[in-house]
């Protein structure tokens, strides 16, 4: 084994990437069980050869002493534009350290080697309570709009199975006793409420219809051209990123429409992942300037219509303002950050004029909610 | 090494990890680390104070326990980079 002199970051190679899944195993998966191929092989796809792959823009490793690798920060490039401007952002998804608790030092010297690189705007979107104060003793902005977990209950009764399932393994025998009961809460109409929805639609609901990839993307590019700072997707790499969202077996099969208006117009777009009787969770939603509401609207109508027992996802600024008043439950899981050079960069974020979150993230990821079996 | 170097240290470690408790009996050669008077966001809370206060930079090859893990480790680290600093200047 190579002996250094000292404790070193240097940039992910390949002969790292089993490693690199082991630790993802132990720390963020928090299990026993060894790593497969299959995540062997997904990282080393999305940290090496990832969608809109910049040569001076790299994931990092942490070794010790000895040589042994015990840290790992995944860095995924990001173009931007701001304005007609292109400008260079990079996202940190996962930063883990091997028992971080005696190597302090680590966890800094990955977030300084990643924060350290060429792009001109440092982003992430989840960052627990750790990073979160690591990101802000280096000067960074934390988002609150973009940092909350949103909950809509759509049945109460099937909710509080499935988190009951998920407590204490008994989900299978609650399902079944819980569906009466929404039945009949769900007859109470007018509202709204904030524990339920009623069964019937709301009048003026928009109707939604699915989308194959390739109207994925276009609508993708056209409802998020009025942001200031917005993903300067190329092509190749949004289809990428639109195939690889497909799968995410934790999550649920995927659900992904358009919400069309009145005059055959697309004004909006969402993306879930949810089966019968469970919580979806909401990837992305896309809408028109003004739209946000009635894209909403059209979303839970359908998870309702599915019989997913409530849906979940981010806030993002304009989704926030509009979710008031429609009894959207709100908590903080993690947190949605961003770091400049330039403050003036900063500002579209702080004031909600920037896309950010969803696929102008991580979460279109097969690592965030899939299998590797 | 300048007895001030060393001072501000402590107040700094004093303010920050031991939330003024001047009562806490830290040796200048006392481990930060294995005390676990700092973890990781301390660290980075550390080297900024370091960059700031001292006006040096502080690279990420300087960021381990033998610049950084005491009192006396953090002054000498200073004083080394405050030569360099000199060193380059001259």
């Amino acid at each position: 084994m190579i002996q250094h002199q000292m404790d070193t970051t240097r940039a992910l190679g390949e002969a790292d990437v089993p490693v690199v899944a082991r630790l993802f195993q132990k720390i963020l998966r928090k299990t026993r069980e060894p790593a497969t191929p299959a995540l062997e092989t997904y990282l080393a796809s999305v940290f090496l050869d990832g969608p809109d792959r910049d040569p001076q823009i790299s994931s990092f490793v942490h070794l010790r002493r000895d040589g042994r690798v015990n840290g790992f920060v995944g860095v995924l490039p990001l173009p931007l534009l701001a304005g007609d401007r292109p400008v260079r952002g990079a996202l940190c998804g996962t930063l883990m350290v091997e028992d971080h608790v005696d190597d302090p030092f680590a966890g800094a010297r990955l977030m300084r080697a990643f924060l350290g690189g060429p792009q001109d705007i440092s982003l992430t979107e989840t960052a627990n309570d750790i990073s979160t104060t690591m990101w802000r003793k280096l000067r960074a902005t934390v988002l609150p709009d973009h940092s909350l977990e949103w909950l809509r209950v759509i049945r109460p009764a099937g909710f509080a199975a499935e988190m009951a399932g998920r407590a204490v393994g008994l989900g299978d025998v609650l399902r079944p006793l819980a569906r009466p009961v929404d039945a009949l809460v769900r007859r109470r109409g007018d509202g709204p409420y904030w524990t339920h929805m009623p069964a019937g639609l709301p009048a003026g609901t928009l109707a939604s219809a699915e989308v194959d990839d390739g109207e994925a993307a276009a609508l993708f590019v056209e409802l998020t051209r009025g942001y200031e700072v917005r993903p300067d997707w190329r092509a190749q790499s949004l289809a990428r990123m639109l195939a690889e969202s497909r799968r995410k077996a934790v999550y649920g099969a995927m659900v992904r429409r358009k919400v069309v208006a009145r005059n055959g117009r697309p004004v909006g777009l969402f993306l879930y992942y949810g089966d019968p009787g469970r919580v979806g969770r909401v990837v992305q939603v896309l809408h028109a300037p003004g739209q946000a509401g009635i894209v909403l609207d059209s979303m839970l109508a359908h998870a309702g219509e599915t019989g997913l027992v409530a849906l979940r996802g981010r806030t993002m600024p304009a989704l926030l303002e509009a979710m008031l008043g429609r009894r959207f439950i709100f908590v903080h899981a993690s947190s949605s950050i961003v770091h400049a050079r330039d403050k003036s960069l900063i500002e579209p974020f702080v004031a909600g004029r920037a896309f950010f979150n969803g696929f102008a993230g991580e979460s279109w990821s097969r690592l965030i909610g899939d299998r590797f079996d | 090494m300048s007895e001030p170097v060393h001072q501000h240290i402590r107040e700094f470690i004093v303010e920050n990890f031991l939330f003024g408790d001047d009562d806490y009996e830290l040796d200048n050669g006392v481990s930060l680390i294995e005390t676990d008077l700092v973890d990781s966001t301390g660290i980075l809370e550390l080297v900024s104070f370091l960059e700031e206060r001292f006006e040096i930079a502080v690279a990420d090859a300087d960021i381990v326990p033998g610049n950084l893990d005491s009192i006396d480790r953090i002054a000498a680290f200073v004083a080394r980079k405050r030569g360099e600093g000199q060193r380059l200047a001259g």
